[in-house]
């Protein structure tokens, strides 16, 4: 078959776009990749001094990488006094039953495994019902102190501790659950956060 | 058409919303406040004019047979630029948009100005179409924004208008709310123009008696 030369203008047409579409968007994201970098930084900052415990690091640039069998792959922000002292850590747990995709929390815990706080970074819940796991703030409080000992991890619904929303059970029940799973997962984890302890170091070493 | 017929003809008369009810994935999707609404009308102009501007400059060189592929190119090379500098500059809106954004490149109001008129006509007069379209449509999506935000949650960007115990009527958040809402917007658009008919018909009358008179 002979290809004729409205052909080749079309696909020359066609190259010609695509190539600078190409170009032009590599351009923007050669200088937006900087801010954005920034802005999730900024984000995530915001939300690990909310939930961290008291420190006098840098939380984002100290860092402890925990792989489990249950969790795959965790980032631990850690949280350390003036000494080196590990006061405790921040690592993002997943709710994969959350009633509309994944819900991702920030869960703050204190050194002995308790949690500090917890906020919820991302969520498509909806507005109104399940976005309580972000707007009711007494809610999202009623988590601190609590640790595995001595909380039934339910909402009330289920014989828990937990209040739900009205009309809204999934969203609490799926946040609560991620919460335990972060708990649990720290208890396994929590000799190996004590021993990122560097009380002996020298200042600002590593 | 002068500029400002081709202007009064996007924003209000074909209006993509009021008059043709087009778009409405976005429309019903982030309008649940009148800040989500104005941002994402904010995009979609921005997006309207670039691809009106480029597919106008291109519009003799594109053989007819791809020219949708090329537009559609275009449009979404626009669209990942709005996504890409949202994301950079404006991380708070865009967390919150972020979903809607690619979309606009599916909105078939972007590739019907693109085919419909910037492949029509000159460079100057698409961009005054991209912008008065993009503007009509933030108008829509930020009143619907604002009917639903005031109805639903008491607030109008983001400040409380009834005191602390506004009691949430959630409804208004909710898909259908955006429809009922849209409805209701809609008689409202109807009993304008048709005011605006009347008085057109009102001017046409004295001007005619002033022709009498000076006859």
């Amino acid at each position: 078959m002979k290809v004729t030369r409205e052909q080749w203008l079309m696909v020359l047409a066609l190259v010609l776009v695509a190539t600078i579409c190409t170009v032009l968007l590599g351009m923007v994201d050669e200088v937006t990749q900087g801010p954005i970098t920034q802005a999730e930084q900024d984000t995530l900052y915001a939300a690990l001094v909310e939930v961290l415990p008291p420190h006098q690091n840098d939380p984002i640039h100290d860092v402890l990488h925990i792989s489990d069998a249950d969790t795959g792959p965790v980032t631990l922000y850690l949280a350390r006094d003036g000494q080196g002292k590990v006061n405790g850590a921040a690592f993002e747990v997943v709710a994969p039953d959350g009633y509309s995709g994944n819900i991702f929390i920030l869960l703050g815990v204190d050194r002995d495994g308790q949690v500090h706080a917890i906020r919820v970074t991302n969520h498509h819940e909806t507005p109104g019902l399940g976005d309580g796991i972000v707007k009711n703030h007494r809610w999202v409080d009623s988590f601190a102190g609590r640790g595995l000992v001595g909380t039934r991890w339910a909402v009330k619904k289920d014989g828990g501790d937990f209040d739900q929303f009205t009309g809204a059970t999934i969203s609490p029940r799926a946040v609560v659950n991620a919460v335990r799973r972060g708990l649990e997962f720290y208890q396994r984890h929590q000799d190996q956060v004590a021993a990122a302890d560097r009380v002996a170091a020298a200042p600002g070493g590593v | 058409m002068d500029k400002q017929e081709i202007f009064a003809e996007g924003f209000w008369h074909n209006n993509t919303i009021f008059a043709q009810l087009l778009g409405m994935c976005p429309l019903l999707g982030v309008t649940t406040s009148a800040e989500n609404g104005f941002w994402m009308g904010a995009a979609t102009t921005f997006v309207l004019m670039g691809s009106n501007l480029v597919v106008s400059i291109v519009r003799g060189v594109i053989p007819k047979n791809v020219r949708i592929p090329a537009y559609i190119t275009i449009i979404a090379a626009f669209v990942t630029v709005v996504d890409m500098t949202m994301d950079a500059w404006m991380h708070g809106m865009y967390l919150v948009l972020g979903l809607f954004i690619p979309l606009i490149v599916v909105n078939c109001s972007v590739l019907g100005r693109a085919e419909a008129f910037a492949s029509k006509n000159s460079i100057s007069d698409s961009v005054v179409d991209g912008l008065s379209v993009g503007l009509g449509f933030t108008l829509a999506l930020l009143v619907l924004g604002g009917v639903r935000e005031v109805i639903g949650q008491g607030t109008l960007f983001g400040t409380p208008l009834f005191g602390a115990h506004y009691p949430d009527f959630l409804m208004f958040i909710l898909p259908p709310g955006a429809f009922i809402a849209l409805g209701f917007i809609l008689v409202g658009v109807r009993l304008i123009n048709r005011w605006l008919q009347k008085r057109a018909a009102a001017g046409v009358v004295v001007g005619r008696l002033q022709e009498a008179a000076e006859v």
